[in-house]
């Protein structure tokens, strides 16, 4: 088996992860229009529900489930609570992302707070790997890559045939011309921060499921990574996230093939600066948002 | 004399390297607008060049990994400190100045804090990794005309020290402000639009206030490591950033008195006043931790109930007319 195809196997496992994560980040974005900075602890925090209620006795499926949901209705509050009422104010873009800013430090050190600096780790059965053609694939690492196929043709779904997904996108396309369209804006952000605490919290937990272990810092460090892929993709385009999440998940694993696989990370960190530089609109360009 | 005083002197040299700080991050985020989210950075570049200037050449029987080690004097290893922070200041604004939205520079800012964080971390053999640098040379102390002053005399040797370098920086910070590239810079963060229209380099005048901005951090550092000798990436995470937004935003942006107001109420009052707190048993991150909480929400807190600070930026007044900067020039014209 060569160790190309094995990396490629890998890659396909990270893209899944990002793709869950990028998409959820690229919506909320494309609706509301400012990058969220606390995007990283949605995944840590999702995890960590998680871990909590598959050690309370719960099925590990079932605890992602539930975990899934909660992360959902927490960035619902979230923005209910903290995000809405600034925007409501009109307070400049500048001051809203540094108030997302405060929020990761708060969460980050809530986390450390409740579940302490140790490592924690799921407990998945730890299975052989199965040969699949050429790649090598535990089960529930294929699990990962088909919730990852499964969510992104539901995101497809519900933004081509559904009237919920479409308003999502009249907002993303012009919050104005949607609203005197009669969207009602508010239902819908609602729904998109639903949508991508959900997304964060499930990537958060397949993430953990892949790496076997993590800590506090676990989402803070993937945050970055996430902006490579929805950057390279095209801000604000979900497309383009599944897209940049592929090329950046395959790029930083095969990587591994030339260079220490400890260095992966400064290998999406040089995909987002080259495309800063070459092409910043990204892959599938969204007016307005570059 | 009693240790209190000395205990003071120490407090005060802090409070002047966080002054030097937040005015860095006050020309950055107040004035120009700029977001860097990971300000801390360039502080550690600054402190790390710095020391390793400082230093001489690693031991070939010690453990300890770094570059360089010139055995250079204070003032031009704090000068390559400067450099080092100021240029990559000048790499990221390169790469997201450009851009026309502010999300970019903080996202570029964001991903190089975790890349250099990691980077160093992870390159052991050239970096040291997580254990950092020690064993920084005192500056001057070697070239003392009596020999080497004891440490608690030269706590006092180095509050001159920091207070010469503040009170230089602090002038410039000020006339900054008051001259033509502080209006320039406060128009662009107005409105760029308006101010390119005037035939200002909005790009151009953006990156001086990147730059001079990690300047200040880099000097920060470098002061910071010829006070405590030791350095390591532990101590420059996300959280560090935050404190300063948190000592700007409560002090005033915008405003250099703020500037100080806010370093001396968050950095100094509220982490001293805390720092005593005794360890949970079992759970040593947790006061820290919920220290940090309290600084995220103060940082929210303070945006929500009172976005101007304490000390707000100062209003211009023009034929007989208030206005803050935030009023559009439509609401002046209307008035008139």
């Amino acid at each position: 088996m060569s160790v190309l195809a094995l990396s490629f196997g890998f890659g396909l496992i990270t893209a899944s992860v990002l793709a869950l994560a990028a998409v959820g980040l690229s919506l909320q974005f494309g609706v509301t229009n400012y990058i969220n900075f606390a995007y990283g602890e949605f995944l840590t925090l999702g995890a960590y529900l998680a871990w909590t209620l598959s050690h309370l006795g719960l099925n590990i499926y079932l605890s992602a489930v539930i975990a899934t949901v909660l992360m959902g209705v927490f960035a619902v509050l979230l923005n209910q609570f903290v995000l809405k009422p600034f925007t409501k104010k009109g307070v400049p873009l500048l001051f809203l992302l540094v108030v997302t800013f405060g929020l990761s430090l708060f969460l980050s050190n809530m986390i450390l707070a409740i579940w302490g600096p140790n490592f924690k780790s799921l407990d998945v059965a730890r299975e052989t790997p199965h040969a699949i053609g050429p790649f090598l694939f535990t089960t529930s690492q294929l699990a990962i890559i088909a919730i990852a196929l499964v969510v992104m043709g539901g995101i497809h779904l519900l933004l081509t045939r559904t009237e919920i997904g479409k308003a999502m996108r009249a907002m993303s396309d012009n919050v104005d011309l949607a609203q005197v369209s009669g969207i009602d804006t508010d239902r819908i952000t609602s729904f998109t921060w639903l949508l991508s605490g959900c997304l964060a919290g499930l990537a958060g937990i397949v993430l953990v499921i892949n790496i076997t272990s993590f800590l506090p810092s676990l989402g803070g460090e993937f945050l970055f990574v996430i902006f490579a892929a929805v950057i390279l993709g095209g801000v604000g385009s979900p497309y383009g996230a599944m897209l940049g999440a592929l090329l950046i998940g395959l790029a930083t694993e095969m990587s591994a093939v030339l260079i220490n696989s400890a260095y992966k990370n400064d290998v999406a960190f040089a995909l987002l600066i080259l495309t800063l530089l070459l092409r910043p609109q990204g892959i599938i360009r969204m007016a307005g948002k570059a | 004399m009693s240790p209190y005083v000395y205990y003071i002197a120490t407090l005060v040299v802090l409070f002047f390297i966080f002054c030097i700080q937040t005015w860095g991050l006050n020309l950055q985020f107040g004035t120009a607008g700029i977001l860097n989210f990971t300000y801390i950075t360039f502080f550690a570049i600054g402190a790390y060049f710095t020391g390793v200037a400082m230093m001489s050449r690693p031991d070939s029987l010690s453990n300890m990994r770094y570059i360089l080690g010139l055995s250079l004097p204070f003032p031009i290893a704090i000068l390559i400190g400067a450099t080092a922070a100021g240029v990559l200041g000048l790499l990221v604004g390169l790469v997201a100045l450009r851009r026309l939205r502010s999300d970019y520079l903080a996202i570029v800012t964001v991903s190089v804090g975790a890349i250099v964080f990691d980077f160093v971390n992870i390159s052991t053999w050239l970096f040291n990794g997580a254990d950092g640098i020690a064993g920084i040379p005192y500056p001057f102390n070697d070239s003392m005309p009596g020999g080497p002053l004891d440490p608690n005399t030269y706590t006092f040797f180095y509050l001159g020290v920091a207070g010469i370098f503040t009170l230089v920086l602090g002038i410039i910070a000020f006339r900054i402000y008051d001259s033509p590239l502080g209006r320039t810079l406060r128009a662009i963060r107005e409105d760029s639009d308006v101010a390119s229209a005037f035939g200002k380099d909005t790009y151009r005048f953006r990156m001086i206030a990147m730059v001079v901005g990690c300047v200040y951090a880099g000097i920060a550092g470098g002061l910071l490591v010829g006070f405590i000798s030791a350095l390591n990436p532990g101590g420059w995470q996300a959280g560090e950033t935050f404190l300063l937004y948190a000592a700007l935003l409560l002090g005033g942006r915008g405003n250099n008195w703020g500037a100080v107001l806010g370093a001396f109420l968050v950095p100094v009052l509220f982490q001293e006043a805390t720092r005593y707190l005794p360890a949970i048993q079992g759970h040593p991150e947790l006061i820290p931790a919920i220290r940090n909480m309290i600084v995220g929400a103060l940082l929210i807190g303070i945006l929500w109930f009172r976005p101007e600070g304490i000390l707000p930026e100062r209003k211009f007044r023009i034929k007989g007319i208030a206005f803050t900067p935030k009023r559009k020039l439509a609401e002046v014209a209307e008035v008139e």
